[in-house]
């Protein structure tokens, strides 16, 4: 109780997190916590990791490059190309680094569905650069569904042969964040925690608690609609989804309080159900997304 | 259509109540152990709040708004284990009790174009149309309308429990 900050102090997101942030920056310039290598590394997918995170507020990407981490190394946003780019991954090995990774493992032709780079007149390829890296990391970081298992890039029929970044680094602990993609939050939240306390508590499937141990529908604002059998019967309505296709049900991440695009809605939010994005099997086992062929008898108006 | 009104300005009322009521509680708590669960409580009460804002606004334009408004049951406080959703009333009105079903009846329950949605474990038939993990009537890619015995025993193995609160329709012959 004595460690909790009362009112007047300002509680919300951005007041927080700007405390959070000063006295990060404090800590920094005291030389209390040390910038650590960040080594964020893309390989089958659709990049949209990065693209979320650079929508990132609280803080924001800006930050996160200037003050909490060096980044030396990122397939989008690095300024070197081609075989130096490489160069600076490989220089990367020598120090201490933590290593993200977005995008699922190729595994067909011994990797060579996903080439990530030239190195030594070479084709490099992810699958030879998630065991590299993922070898020598100080702690891993698989970001969004297609790193944790798979997810897009290894829905059937799965012609890459792709697998999650745990199959190829079977003996490698690391910090899972599913979903599709990463909520900027849930990504620079763990890395912030990685930083400044080590690795957050996680549940059984390596997930960080503070993101993921509830479930959707339990802090869905339709849930009263579902309580009362309150059902929608196309998209757009606003009653609960459930009988559409909602995974809400099953799924456990802090979308309903977190929110999206610099927390200003979510799929519920807007009347589409929720697909599961967050849960281990997605997409496939998350079909179908949408269903009108429902169990309640649509009555004529 | 006005009584309608009156119940719910009542039922809104009665909520806003509880929540300042929570909230004061909050206020005063000594015992962090019951924040979570009044948190909870808040929580649903400001959904309902929603809910039943959001109807009575839907009543200003088109009046096929149930009249009745039954409550779910809250049993947070006192309760730990949250108590298996049935939603009310129930949809279903040709339900049977413990009759047999051969696998080729059981495949028409799929959940599909107003039909219930069963599923057997073990030589039971349950009805899992409206629980919370079987939207849609398929539950992980699994559609309804089968014999999941072995599919259980691999996910849910020793959790007896999750059977135990769903609806048992009958027996797979």
């Amino acid at each position: 109780m004595e460690d909790q900050i009362l009112p007047p102090e300002s509680l919300t997101s951005e007041a927080i997190a700007s405390r959070l942030t000063n006295n990060v920056s404090e800590q920094i310039n005291n030389g209390l916590i040390k910038k650590q290598n960040l080594v964020y590394l893309e390989l089958n997918g659709c990049s949209g990791n990065i693209i979320s995170l650079l929508n990132g507020q609280n803080p924001d990407f800006e930050y996160t490059l200037n003050s909490m981490v060096d980044l030396r190394y990122s397939n989008s946003l690095m300024a070197a190309e081609g075989e130096q780019a490489v160069e600076k991954l490989m220089e990367v090995l020598e120090e201490d680094f933590i290593l993200a990774v977005e995008g699922a493992v190729a595994l067909k032709n011994n990797g060579l569905y996903n080439v990530i780079g030239r190195w030594e007149g070479e084709p490099f390829t992810g699958l030879q650069a998630a065991k590299l890296l993922g070898e020598k990391a100080s702690h891993i970081l698989a970001v969004g569904a297609c790193a944790t298992h798979g997810g897009v890039s290894a829905a059937k029929p799965n012609p890459s042969e792709s697998v999650g970044l745990q199959s190829v680094l079977p003996e490698k602990k690391m910090i899972k964040l599913t979903g599709c993609p990463v909520h900027p939050d849930w990504f620079l939240g763990t890395l912030a925690h990685l930083l400044l306390y080590g690795e957050p508590e996680t549940d059984n499937l390596d997930r960080p608690l503070m993101f993921y141990s509830t479930l959707i529908h339990d802090r869905c604002p339709r849930r009263p609609f579902f309580d009362r059998g309150i059902f929608a019967e196309k998209l757009g309505d606003k009653a609960c989804l459930f009988k559409l296709g909602c995974r809400g049900p099953v799924t456990r991440v802090d979308c309903p309080t977190r929110q999206w695009n610099g927390h200003v809605n979510w799929p519920i939010g807007a009347s589409t159900p929720c697909i599961g994005c967050a849960q281990f099997g997605f997409p496939d086992a998350m079909e179908p997304f949408i269903n009108y062929d429902t169990t309640r008898i649509v009555e004529d108006e | 259509m006005n009584n309608n009104y009156e119940l719910l300005n009542m039922h809104m009322n009665r909520l806003v109540a509880q929540a300042r009521q929570d909230v004061y509680t909050l206020s005063t708590l000594t015992n962090s152990a019951m924040t979570q669960q009044i948190l909870q409580r808040l929580w649903d009460t400001l959904s309902s709040i929603q809910l039943v804002s959001e109807i009575m606004v839907n009543q200003v334009s088109s009046p096929s708004i149930p009249d009745s408004m039954p409550e779910p049951d809250h049993a947070y406080l006192g309760n730990p284990a949250i108590p298996p959703i049935t939603p009310t009333p129930p949809l279903q009105t040709h339900q049977q009790t413990n009759r047999d079903i051969t696998v080729e009846e059981l495949a028409t329950f799929d959940g599909k174009n107003g039909r219930p949605a069963y599923v057997a474990v073990n030589g039971t038939v349950y009805d899992v149309t409206n629980n919370r993990a079987w939207a849609a009537a398929t539950h992980f890619a699994l559609p309804a309308g089968r014999d999941y015995t072995s599919e259980f025993a691999t996910c849910h193995a020793g959790q007896q429990s999750i059977l135990a609160t769903l609806p048992v329709v009958g027996r797979l012959v």
